[in-house]
């Protein structure tokens, strides 16, 4: 009997859908990624043909993994493009990669994982499943967690982050932020108006809150008065919402891309 | 259970349904009087599209096995050579490109939802109770 609930929480488990976003310039006649894909239990896929058409994609919905395919060097790019722009994203590489160790390198630096499309299917098949399977074992929906003794609680979809920080930075305010989306989790901490420390996943810092920025979806609660003793950034609010602001800017315009 | 060749079937129907309603954006944008501008850009979307679907359309429309559905495909596209050319049509000229769009998406739309049903079907049965179905179901062969 005792076996039954957990039973029950593996059936859950594995029922969790990854969500992937395909580049891919030619899905109809360059589709063997695609039918390893359609092959996969648990995966929605959505399929785009450009990089434009992928920001305005990966702007407006929530994926856990992007795979970029093409030629080698303009996969790269592309890949290389997104991460700029998304650094929490999992994106993966597929490219023809003989002769091209120097490839190699550069994606491993941008922590984009390259998988070679001129090798067998079976390795490239086993390879897509094992970027899946790590990734759908982070993925979950977010807890709520909201407290009812919360200062400030509401949802992204009707004020951006941007919005609630310029807010309570303005008011001066100290306490700690709390997000919550599929994405996962993150915390900013302010210090009289101030943002002094952000975390997301691995993310500290400026990134964090870069990343913190993009979300479109997703709940958050300020809790007053809770300090932050870590300091990942020093730079004014007011610079850090140009920046930020002007990089988002740079994002929507890869739309045109 | 999962069917690889519905799985196929779907996504490339998925793709040249993606791909009709594009085009057709476009030709109702150049149709609106009240849309005066038409930037190089949407020429640009528009040439794009129609390069998508002369390419793929004989492809997947013999993988689904309608290709009846060719000719008005064809025709649509020879005759929206670019927005501004749609624009530049008499009414009567609209008139069959509408119809003729209408009939493909109409039969896409339809194959779309049978696939669609049937993968919902596959769906409910595992491996084993599927081919145990087929083989109950076979009939006797005569002696």
């Amino acid at each position: 009997m005792g076996k039954v609930p957990a039973l029950r929480l593996l059936a859950l488990l594995t029922i969790v859908e990854t969500r992937l976003l395909i580049l891919n310039a030619d899905p109809v006649f360059q589709d063997r990624t695609l039918n390893i894909v359609d092959s996969m239990d648990n995966v929605e896929c959505r399929i785009v043909r450009s990089m434009g058409e992928a920001v305005t994609v990966l702007l407006a919905e929530n994926f856990d993994i992007f795979l970029v395919e093409g030629e080698t060097a303009m996969a790269l790019d592309q890949a290389t493009n997104a991460r700029q722009h998304f650094p929490s994203l999992c994106i993966v590489c597929l490219a023809p990669l003989s002769h091209r160790p120097e490839l190699i390198t550069k994606a491993e630096q941008q922590k984009i994982p390259l998988l070679a499309t001129d090798r067998s299917t079976r390795y490239l098949e086993g390879q897509l499943r094992r970027i899946v399977r790590s990734v759908g074992t982070q993925s979950g929906t977010p807890s709520e967690g909201v407290d009812p003794c919360h200062s400030l609680i509401g949802n992204l979809n009707q004020f951006s982050a941007a919005e609630i920080l310029q807010m309570s930075c303005l008011s001066q305010r100290s306490g700690r932020f709390t997000f919550k989306s599929g994405r996962g989790n993150s915390e900013i901490y302010l210090q009289h108006g101030s943002i002094r420390h952000a975390i997301f996943d691995s993310l500290e810092g400026e990134a964090a809150v870069a990343e913190i920025f993009r979300w479109r979806q997703g709940r958050f609660f300020f809790e007053e008065g809770i300090i932050s003793r870590v300091q990942t950034v020093d730079r004014p609010w007011a610079h850090l919402l140009i920046d930020n602001l002007q990089k988002l800017d740079e994002t929507l315009e890869l739309v045109n891309f | 259970m999962i069917d690889p060749q519905l799985e196929t079937q779907l996504r490339l129907l998925t793709l040249q349904v993606e791909s009709w309603k594009k085009l057709h954006d476009l030709i109702t944008y150049g149709l609106d009087k009240a849309k005066p501008i038409i930037s190089s850009e949407q020429e640009r979307q528009f040439t794009e599209i129609r390069s998508h679907l002369l390419q793929e359309t004989e492809h997947i429309f013999t993988e689904l096995d309608v290709l009846e559905l060719s000719g008005k495909a064809m025709n649509v596209l020879q005759r929206a050579a670019s927005i501004r050319g749609v624009r530049e049509l008499p009414n009567d000229e609209v008139r069959r490109l509408e119809a003729e769009w209408n009939g493909v998406f109409t039969k896409l739309g339809l194959a779309q939802g049978q696939l669609k049903s049937r993968r919902k079907h596959l769906a409910d049965q595992s491996p084993f109770k599927y081919y145990l179905n087929r083989f109950l179901k076979r009939p006797v062969a005569a002696h």
